[in-house]
């Protein structure tokens, strides 16, 4: 029995259209990411779940159960805001509480589900405190507990670390990770980061416009995207996209007339004539040591940037944009001519007009 | 902290201390009229501090032999504070409930602007319906009918202003209180109505000042002890052939006295700031 049931909800404000048709089904443990930039409907999809607003059409399924009219606390969820959301007034030890003394459980029940919680997140020294009293990390950990405490069978996150700094953010997604393989809790988290996404989901729903582009797990995503939004949402610095018509004797690209050989597994599928994208993700690119068997590209180099870690390439191939990671060490400089290579598994291939990926 | 120079900080002082002497000067004169000796009030050239201090005529206002002008008085605040107490209660039960709904859904605030647009009417435009309505009612020359009448005026007004203390309240904690099992009543009385409370405080003042300086109304629809009150009854103080300004004086002092009291007690409740730390600000 699936534990979150997602049937063609459709949401309408007036004429306009903000979920189209949503199929999601997640299984008990599972960590879903609602994944999409600003807009695409990610954040209405969780209040529906959560109750704070009503489907125009479909059903959602918690537990086996329809809830579509069930009010939000009868659903067996509970939800984490962005804003915390947490009760200014009451301690945090009463904001922990609070849902237990809601649902009338014994005070003496709800002080030891309290104290685990606290010990859990590691913050029972702060238990007598206000929220006002609290940095925002502090905070977001009440807010996690006061949603554990009661133990519901769906977890909620809206956009739950986008307040926090880039340091706190790092550690609380790897502490929510860690409480997701202890706890083996089912989690839908929304979120427009896609680092988030890949880093916590066990499946990613990458939404757009009120549709789901895809839906799959994080390895699926990355390595074989589904269409050029996916392509370009997901990964840092996003993939590099480019414009070329394919033919006889390869894909001729765009400006440039450069060709480059149809890789083994994508024969056959496109005819010549046809238009479409290419993708490669920036760090399959490597120099090219000598011309080979593999795809090339000829590369102008325009920018150079050391980010640490990596050295990121800025160049252009004819007047398209292409952008290369390439290990630190490597000498380089800008207004250089280069070759670079990449495995022929590494190269996507979309329809220019569709925007679906061929396979 | 930027330095300032001495001049500036004696500028800023200087600029203070002349806000404090226009606002506090009238109300010192005041004072000092009502234990002024009637001879001094009108000496020529007046003089602006009394020879001998004279508190008899608090003595006489706040008197309770019969049909004296304490008698008068002392009734005449009683009904002042009834009515302005009750009109102020009245007012915070219609306007909490309705400012929340106002704020939670934008989409009848149209009905509180219409409200809104009445309050525009001058009262001279209402007095005459009003009149025949509470004749109707029987309820002309009654604390409650006035009070009835100052609902009017105070239920759009501190719906105004609750309804804008309701939208700096997240409606995130009030989700989150759903979710976390909390009814709608549960969710009022625990998390948004002790949030609201610094604004609920400060309408109660407001429509309390409001209700207790109301003349127009309370000249038109009281004409006895039973319902008059103290703007009315100093008025009357001024009224007659001979004017002893000390006495009208001290009826100002005493009748300033309980909006500051209430001002005192809700001190506390007025300090705002409660709401910070539930989200992120």
């Amino acid at each position: 029995m699936s534990a979150l049931e997602i049937q063609n909800v459709r949401k309408t404000y007036g004429a306009v259209e903000t979920l189209k048709g949503i199929d999601i089904s997640l299984e008990s443990g599972e960590f879903l990411v609602l994944l999409g930039s600003s807009g695409c409907g990610k954040s209405t999809l969780l209040n529906i779940i959560a109750g704070l607003a009503e489907a125009s059409g479909g059903d959602v399924r918690i537990g086996g159960r329809s809830v579509l009219g069930v009010h939000p606390k009868d659903r067996d969820i509970a939800m984490v805001f962005q804003s915390y959301a947490l009760y200014p007034n009451l301690s945090v030890h009463r904001n922990i509480g609070f849902g237990l003394e809601m649902r009338k459980v014994p005070t003496a029940e709800r002080e030891k589900a309290v104290q685990e919680t606290a010990k859990l997140l590691q913050i029972e020294a702060l238990l007598d405190r206000k929220p006002s009293q609290l940095s925002g990390g502090q905070r977001q950990r009440v807010a996690i507990g006061r949603a554990l405490v009661r133990k519901p069978q769906v977890f909620l996150f809206d956009e739950p670390l986008s307040n926090l700094d880039a340091k706190l953010r790092m550690e609380t997604r790897t502490e929510l990770k860690r409480l997701h393989q202890m706890l083996g809790t089912t989690i839908v988290y929304v979120t427009h980061d896609q680092i988030e996404a890949m880093t916590l989901a066990t499946r990613i729903a990458v939404m757009r416009n009120g549709r789901i582009e895809q839906l799959g797990t994080p390895e699926e995503v990355y390595n074989r995207p589904a269409t050029l939004y996916v392509a370009g949402f997901v990964g840092s610095p996003p993939m590099n996209v480019l414009s070329a018509v394919v033919g006889d004797d390869g894909l001729r690209l765009d400006g440039s007339g450069q060709v480059i050989a149809l890789p083994g597994h994508l024969k056959g599928v496109v005819a010549a004539g046809r238009c479409v994208k290419i993708g490669v993700r920036p760090e399959a690119l490597r120099l090219a040591a000598e011309p080979g068997g593999q795809p090339a590209l000829q590369v102008e180099v325009e920018v150079v940037e050391l980010t640490g870690p990596e050295l990121v390439v800025t160049g252009r191939v004819g007047g398209q944009r292409v952008t290369a990671c390439l290990p630190p060490r490597t000498w380089l400089e800008a207004g250089v001519a280069l070759s670079f290579t990449f495995d022929e598994d590494a190269m996507h291939l979309f329809d220019a007009e569709t925007e679906q990926a061929l396979r | 902290m930027e330095r300032k120079s001495p001049l500036f900080s004696i500028f800023i002082h200087a600029c203070a201390l002349l806000l404090a002497v226009v606002i506090l000067a009238p109300l010192v004169w005041l004072f000092v009229m009502s234990i002024s000796p009637a001879a001094d009030l009108t000496a020529k050239p007046l003089s602006w501090w009394p020879q001998t201090v004279d508190f008899s005529r608090y003595a006489v206002l706040l008197s309770s032999v019969e049909n004296s002008a304490g008698a008068a008085f002392v009734a005449s605040l009683i009904n002042s504070i009834v009515v302005a107490g009750v009109a102020t209660l009245a007012a915070l039960a219609l306007a909490i409930p309705a400012a929340w709904a106002v704020s939670r859904t934008p989409s009848v605030g149209w009905s509180l602007y219409m409200v809104i647009a009445t309050y525009m009417l001058p009262p001279v435009a209402l007095a005459v319906p009003l009149y025949f309505g509470l004749s109707h009612l029987g309820l002309l020359n009654n604390v409650f009918g006035l009070a009835l009448v100052y609902l009017t005026i105070l239920a759009p007004f501190t719906t105004w202003l609750m309804k804008s203390g309701f939208d700096s309240i997240p409606r995130e904690i009030e989700a989150a209180a759903m979710i976390d099992g909390a009814g709608l009543f549960a969710t009022w009385r625990i998390i948004t109505l002790p949030l609201a409370a610094p604004v609920m405080a400060t309408s109660a003042l407001f429509a309390f000042l409001l209700a207790w300086d109301e003349f127009f109304y309370a000249l038109l629809f009281t004409s006895d002890l039973r319902a008059k009150t103290l703007t009315v009854a100093i008025a009357d103080l001024a009224g007659g052939r001979v004017s002893d300004y000390g006495l009208i004086a001290t009826a100002g002092v005493l009748a300033a006295l309980p909006p500051v009291v209430i001002g005192l007690v809700m001190q506390r409740a007025l300090i705002s700031g409660l709401t910070s730390g539930g989200v992120k600000g």
